[in-house]
């Protein structure tokens, strides 16, 4: 199904709260997940992968434990919480490369990654083990494949190669994962009882007149 | 700065955004609909029925064509017959009179096609790239039959009832940016046509007035033959298109809150540079007299049977009178005319008195104020992105400047948190709930900033003011959102409502009307606190009038001759 962009993100948000994010992640999920779209990557594929693992449960265990230039948690790294703290931190990249240890779906760190690149105005190289992707905040050069789980990760300031994803304004995510993202923002939403449909919306005068 | 050195400031957002004055605002010269109109007959844009295949049973489907210098826009509207038992203009309804899209350019057959077995679903159905909007409208019963009625009979129809309800049909939902697979604002957002906020929308609805006004007559000859009257365009132009707007309104202003701060920090600008003005010619101040008089003939055609509306009403019509008797006198003729006719209505009129006449003064001053209008729409993603290094001091300082007032609240009172937002499963409507009566807490949407400020402040409280706010942030991920919003409002002064949206006694209509007040919409008549009907392009040119001297003016009706 192709989709737009502005239904990406407010799926991805609703599902991210739906899965026990706080709502400042679940805003930051949407806007990652809507960012990997534009890149022409399945970001909801990525944002399924996570939240089937369940981190928002005991949400500081996978945050990070920034001590000098490597992250790490007491378990593996939520990308949407280290995402943030990279964001967020920007500014140590100009003194020094971070490194991160074990991060699930890291595809989702490329987003925040932008953001440091827009924060520094500068392009910013990130290696997820094997994958090298540069940003300039606005586009994405790739080289190899994301993995599903990083056992380590560089993030620094460089020079950024020439894109090699076309931007995109639509998306056609893989059916199963949008029907995971679409599972999990359903749990957002009250059941509907007849109390709510008469009183909730404040209508309840005829339309027929 | 003028040539006297008075420079009047903008007014305090703590002022502005009070939702009872939110609740009070009118369009004005900087309204959507007003920007679209000025543009299509500055730029002669031309209108063309490419399709009207319609029924006698008023079901089939019809395109009108809007051609712009660059680009063209088409109505494809689908007309149904529609069981009454079905007419709700709720969200949740699944059928409606007519259903409309907005096609980015001219359609095909196939496209026509595609579009038949979708766009009457409405949210049930998927449109695509190619599709700027997704809307829907239910009939005004009691209008529509007097209307087919009276011109199937060779009679015109009855001018009271004309102003008594104000259209023939209203809209129930206009979707736009994305929604139901529709092309996102992205697309379009870079052609000056559609730059402006909402322009999509504005002129999908400026084409279904059209539509509407040749179905009627087409379904009046379906019934009355040969002796069937042509519409009067005169009691035409008076009908507008009606809107039928609940909550989902309320959620979008805290939801947007740099583009709601760009809408009212443009007109509060345009206000102030108007008050600064260190006189009025007398052209300008027969301008201003001229339309004051046509407003009061409008207002006087506003009813409700709401009576929170009836008492805004019988306060706006003394407020009217005041404003006439204090014109009588010398009241423009002094230097700093407009600065000290909004000063005085701040003693002398209620808050719907003051903000008409707030948007009254700007219209002897187009070329003073619309060229702000390029500023009313919001392209800066990179506010959303969080300043880590800031010091926790700042943070708390950007917070108590938009919620001071709201940290000495007892959040866990009762009163203070009775009411919570939540989304329906039914058609993902929005909804207001009671949180003590029902089970919605664990659903709620974040639509309450100064609760959620004041936690954040309170959270606060224990970190030093060095620490940068990024280490509070890792620590504490559920003031994150809130954070975020306070940063914004480092650009967007006018972003937040300085009220209580969880009060027991919060009316959700001030929002829906703050919002649809820049559409520029007129009579907002309030069904229930939650829920609002208002009319829109009433008194406009259809396209084979749209002239530079019909396209602006248009809001104010000229007296019967």
């Amino acid at each position: 199904m192709s989709l737009s962009l502005n239904e990406i993100e407010a799926t991805a948000k609703r599902a991210a709260r739906g899965a026990g994010y706080t709502w400042g992640h679940a805003e930051e999920a949407g806007k990652a997940t809507r960012w990997l779209c534009a890149q022409g990557l399945d970001g909801v594929w990525a944002l399924a992968s996570l939240l089937h693992q369940n981190l928002a449960h005991a949400p500081e265990k996978h945050a990070p434990c920034i001590s000098g230039d490597t992250w790490t948690g007491t378990d593996v790294l939520c990308p949407l919480a280290t995402g943030c703290a990279l964001s967020d931190s920007a500014e140590v990249l100009r003194a020094a490369p971070v490194t991160l240890t074990n991060v699930n779906a890291p595809a989702l760190l490329l987003p925040f990654a932008s953001n440091a690149a827009r924060i520094l105005n500068s392009g910013v190289s990130i290696t997820i083990d094997g994958a090298e992707a540069q940003t300039d905040g606005l586009t994405l050069h790739l080289t190899g494949a994301i993995p599903d789980q990083a056992q380590s990760v560089t993030v620094r300031l460089a020079e950024v190669a020439p894109p090699t994803q076309r931007q995109q304004s639509r998306a056609t995510p893989d059916p199963a994962a949008w029907s995971v993202l679409t599972r999990f923002a359903h749990r957002t939403y009250a059941p509907a009882t007849e109390e709510s449909r008469l009183r909730g919306a404040g209508a309840g005068l005829s339309d027929n007149d | 700065m003028n040539e006297t050195g008075r420079h009047i400031a903008r007014r305090d957002p703590a002022q502005v955004m009070r939702l009872s004055r939110l609740g009070s605002l009118h369009q004005c010269r900087l309204s959507f609909m007003r920007q679209l109109t000025r543009r299509m007959a500055r730029e002669e844009w031309t209108f063309t029925r490419p399709v009207f295949a319609i029924d006698a049973n008023g079901v089939g489907h019809a395109v009108y064509t809007a051609q712009g210098p660059d680009h063209a826009y088409s109505l494809v509207a689908f007309a149904h017959d529609l069981p009454p038992e079905k007419r709700s203009d709720r969200v949740i309804a699944e059928a409606w009179d007519a259903t409309f899209t907005l096609f980015d350019g001219v359609p095909t057959a196939q496209d026509i096609e595609r579009l038949g077995q979708n766009v009457p679903l409405q949210e049930a159905g998927r449109v695509s790239e190619h599709e700027l909007s997704l809307s829907r409208a239910n009939r005004s019963v009691r209008l529509w039959a007097h209307v087919v009625d009276r011109l199937a009979d060779g009679q015109q129809p009855d001018l009271d009832q004309i102003y008594d309800v104000g259209y023939l049909m209203r809209t129930t939902a206009v979707y736009g940016s994305g929604k139901f697979g529709a092309a996102d604002r992205e697309k379009t957002a870079d052609r000056p046509e559609l730059s402006a906020p909402f322009q999509t929308e504005m002129l999908s609805v400026y084409l279904i007035r059209t539509f509407v006004r040749d179905l009627v007559q087409h379904m009046a000859r379906a019934k009355g033959g040969e002796n069937t009257a042509d519409l009067d365009p005169k009691i035409a132009r008076r009908l507008g298109i009606g809107n039928s707007t609940g909550l989902g309104m309320a959620p979008f202003i805290v939801n947007h809150p740099i583009l709601f701060n760009n809408w009212i920090m443009v007109r509060e600008e345009a206000i102030a540079r108007v008050r600064s003005l260190p006189r009025a010619s007398d052209a300008e101040i027969a301008q201003f007299q001229n339309i004051f008089d046509r407003s009061t003939l409008s207002i006087s055609w506003w009813r409700s049977e709401h009576p929170v509306q009836i008492r805004k009403l019988a306060d706006m019509t003394s407020d009217i009178q005041a404003i006439a008797s204090h014109l009588d006198g010398d009241a423009l003729t002094q230097d700093a005319p407009w600065d000290r006719l909004i000063t005085w209505a701040e003693e002398a009129l209620s808050e719907e008195g003051q903000e008409l006449l707030a948007s009254l003064v700007l219209e002897p001053y187009g070329d003073l104020v619309d060229g702000l209008a390029s500023c009313m729409a919001d392209s800066n993603t990179n506010a959303q992105i969080i300043d880590g290094a800031m010091p926790v001091s700042k943070a708390r300082e950007l917070i108590l400047n938009n919620f001071e007032w709201a940290l000495a609240l007892d959040w866990a009172a009762e009163p203070n948190c009775a009411r919570a937002w939540y989304v329906s499963e039914e058609k993902l409507e929005p909804r207001l709930g009671e949180r003590f009566e029902e089970p919605i807490a664990e659903y709620e949407q974040p639509l309450a900033p100064a609760r959620d400020a004041a936690a954040a402040y309170k959270a606060l409280a224990d970190w030093h003011g060095d620490i940068p706010i990024r280490e509070f942030l890792l620590q504490h991920p559920e003031h994150r959102h809130t954070i975020r919003r306070a940063q914004i409002g480092r650009i967007a002064p006018y972003g937040e409502i300085r009220d209580n949206t969880i009060s027991a006694d919060v009316m959700p209509i001030d929002m829906l009307r703050a919002k649809l007040s820049f559409f520029g919409a007129t009579h907002f008549d309030p069904r229930s606190d939650r829920w609002v009907r208002i009319c829109m392009y009433a008194g406009a040119p259809y396209p084979e009038d749209l002239t530079n001297d019909t396209a602006d003016t248009w809001v104010y009706p000229e007296p019967a001759a």
